[in-house]
């Protein structure tokens, strides 16, 4: 499942950014981009036929162009909103990612985002992920990793 | 005619990005209503008339599949018009909503499959939104 798993985190990551984001998401990164912290996390907890986490990470320069694209330019300058449009990214990978590794008739639970300020995420994320999928996105570069506890093996694979 | 507008949903940036793709879209307005989950959202519509139903499928307290079969249970909410707008991508649940009466957009969505959407389901036709295409004279007596 690896690969597949690492294939389609790719593919909703990049299809996120894109759609709901409007801003394109570049897999070569930059050396500028890869050396860009990754400052601001989100994780997304599911349960159904899998359980697991999936964690967005960002770099803090790239937030207000995400939310200026979701929510226009005044609203972009407000932090808590930024956390917040981040956190619907996340929302939307989750929730775009899981039928393509479990089938398109499982029916999966969301919980709603919860942002870990400073990228320091819950203790069980040290644990070996399904799949991680880094993108360059403006100055800086977000990261996608999903985490599978329960349901089925989960070898770690990567994608850029 | 303007639509009042109710938007259920957990995430408030989602709510507003609704709301904003809404006023962009040139749907005929009336007032739009906010609710963070199914219950918050039943009550509004207790309260308010609305038009138009957009709702989330995982939310806290009542989920949007549970309010939707609340409000089909009641007889005067049983026709309203609904757009489930989710990330949900399980066809079982999709299958089941729509048995329910419910349109589907799937986010991430482009802000014109909304509109369309919501004009189909709502009934305006186009003429009504962009209004009548206005044909040039040229003067001349038949």
């Amino acid at each position: 499942m690896s690969s597949t798993t690492a294939q389609s985190l790719s593919r909703a990551t990049t299809a996120t950014f894109e759609e709901l984001a409007l801003l394109f998401p570049e897999t070569e990164l930059s050396p500028e981009q890869a050396a860009a912290p990754l400052d601001v996390g989100v994780s997304v907890e599911f349960r159904g036929p899998l359980t697991g986490r999936l964690v967005v990470r960002a770099s803090q320069t790239i937030l207000p162009a995400i939310a200026a694209n979701m929510l226009g330019e005044e609203e972009s300058k407000q932090l808590p909103l930024q956390r917040d449009a981040l956190g619907e990214i996340g929302n939307v990978i989750c929730g775009h990612v899981l039928p393509l590794i479990a089938g398109a008739d499982k029916i999966f639970n969301l919980a709603a985002p919860v942002i870990h300020e400073s990228g320091v995420l819950p203790q069980r994320d040290r644990d070996r992920p399904a799949a991680v999928v880094q993108v360059g996105v403006e100055d800086g570069r977000a990261e996608a990793v999903l985490y599978i506890f329960a349901g089925a093996a989960a070898g770690t694979a990567s994608a850029a | 005619m303007a639509f009042n507008v109710l938007v259920v949903d957990d995430s408030a940036v989602m709510r507003q990005m609704v709301v904003r793709t809404l006023r962009m879209s040139g749907v005929p307005l009336g007032s739009v209503f906010e609710a963070g989950n199914g219950e918050e959202g039943l009550f509004v519509l207790q309260e308010q008339w609305v038009d138009l139903l957009l709702l989330d499928i995982n939310m806290p307290v009542m989920n949007g599949e549970e309010m939707l079969r609340r409000l089909r249970a009641n007889p005067e909410t049983e026709q309203l018009a609904v757009i489930v707008v989710s990330t949900e991508g399980s066809e079982t649940r999709l299958a089941v909503l729509q048995e329910l009466g419910a349109s589907i957009v799937r986010k991430p969505f482009a802000p014109e499959t909304l509109r369309d959407t919501i004009l189909r389901v709502t009934g305006v036709t186009d003429v009504e939104y962009y209004g009548a295409v206005p044909v040039a004279s040229d003067d001349s007596d038949f």
